[in-house]
């Protein structure tokens, strides 16, 4: 960290100062200018820069180390592999992870299985505890979806990803799925992140929709903190002045991401564009820019859908988007 | 005298520069193990004041007075660690400490 002081500070603002990063556990250098005292403080120690720049004769401080640690490249520089069975999250090959929104029944949740392992796909998601914008909507069947999105994913050979809603889920969720699922609105639920971090199933943690890039990473930082290294990042959409359409999927954040943490990055262009025609093009961009996979709605009956049906992918599409997937993945030098 | 002759003299000046700062951080190390004994604080700016104004007046060039203050600037960030070392485990700190 850097401290800058302004043009005028005193030679007791400066003192002030350096005995405060002395007590934060710095050590000082300092550095006399012409105009102005730059306070060089070197240790790994993580402030709140607010606390010096609300001192007298602050004029700037400036972070040079990130606030994540154990999430960040320079403390692992090589890519994280996630192994589940015979399926590689984070590894040359992209994965594909598709299904409805939500479980509706037994033979929706086996349908829509068949369809998305034909295209593929590795995993299975489906909501069983479904969070609404209303509380009107469909809510989810709980476990009873839950058991059939097993049943679905071991009749198909597949892995099955779902989203905890709650702390107390977290027991009867990892009976059922392998990946659990930290939605957007909970990606800063600290105290369901504590205890993810004490789970040894991967944890696939949403962007919230208005969270930087860097509070993605703080919250990805208390699962693998706690204990819990395997984290899949997802950029899902963030809100912006855009209203064209419902999120705007921040593409970019895909290799921002990979050039600051090591974690896999996936993208879903289901949530982040929220309508069926715009799904394959985010798509084509996610795997252009780096994506370690996708997580796309598909539902064979959309117009029936109970959730979001309007951003689900009819099985068809999804086999012809996977095709062009596939090439693009080549051109990258990845696999699909 | 040629380049290497004047370097050659460097060499002989940055040894005796290296014996010179060892010295002074002993001193350094000790007065923060007293410091620790007294509870008194790590950081003197009074004191480092004092050790500024004392080498500029010292000074008699080619440095120029800024010059030699961002060195001792320096030495001084360097003591001052050394110190607080000291003071955190004032048996741990031997010849290489640091």
């Amino acid at each position: 960290m850097i401290v800058i002081m302004e043009e005028n500070a005193t030679e007791e603002q400066i003192a002030r100062v350096i005995e405060k990063l002395m007590q934060l556990g710095f050590d000082v250098h300092r550095s006399t200018g012409i105009t102005r005292t730059v306070l060089g403080a070197v240790g790994h120690k993580i402030v709140d820069a607010r606390e010096l720049e609300l001192l007298e004769g602050v004029a700037e401080v400036v972070r040079v180390t990130t606030p994540y640690k154990l999430v960040s490249r320079s403390f692992r520089s090589e890519d994280l592999e996630i192994r589940l069975g015979d399926v590689v999250i984070g590894g040359r090959e992209i994965v594909l992870m598709a299904g409805p929104c939500a479980v509706e029944s037994r033979e929706q949740v086996l349908e829509i299985a068949d369809a998305v392992k034909r295209a593929g796909a590795k995993v299975l998601r489906g909501g069983a505890f479904k969070p609404r914008t209303s509380p009107y909507s469909f809510q989810g069947l709980g476990e009873e979806g839950l058991r059939y999105l097993r049943e679905a994913a071991d009749r198909y050979g597949l892995l099955v990803v779902s989203e905890v809603m709650e702390i107390a889920h977290i027991p009867l969720m990892s009976e059922y799925v392998d990946i659990l699922q930290v939605g957007a609105r909970n990606m800063q639920h600290f105290n369901m992140l504590k205890e993810l971090g004490r789970q040894s199933k991967p944890v696939l943690l949403k962007r919230g929709p208005a969270a930087t890039i860097e509070e993605t990473l703080l919250a990805a930082e208390y699962i693998v903190s706690g204990g819990n290294p395997n984290v899949i990042l997802c950029e899902r959409g963030i809100r912006t002045f855009e209203t064209s359409l419902r999120y705007t999927l921040d593409i970019s954040a895909i290799p921002v991401f990979k050039k600051l943490t090591y974690l896999p990055v996936i993208a879903d262009p289901s949530h982040g564009t929220g309508r069926r025609d715009k799904v394959p093009p985010m798509a084509r961009a996610a795997i252009a820019a780096g994506a370690d996979g996708l997580l796309i709605e598909v539902h064979h009956r959309p117009e029936e859908a109970l959730c979001d049906g309007p951003q689900a992918l009819l099985p068809e599409q999804l086999y012809e988007l996977v095709g062009q997937l596939r090439q693009i993945a080549a051109a990258v030098g990845r696999t699909m | 005298m040629d380049i290497e002759d004047w370097r050659r003299m460097i060499d002989e000046i940055d040894a005796q520069l290296v014996e010179l700062l060892n010295r002074r951080s002993r001193c350094a190390i000790e007065i923060g193990k007293l410091k620790r004994a007294r509870n008194l604080p790590i950081y003197s700016p009074e004191r480092e004041r004092h050790v500024l104004e004392r080498v500029r007046r010292l000074n008699r060039g080619p440095l120029d007075d800024e010059a030699l203050q961002r060195l001792f600037e320096r030495i001084m960030d360097e003591s001052r660690r050394l110190e607080r070392l000291a003071a955190e485990s004032p048996n741990g700190l031997g010849e290489h400490a640091g």
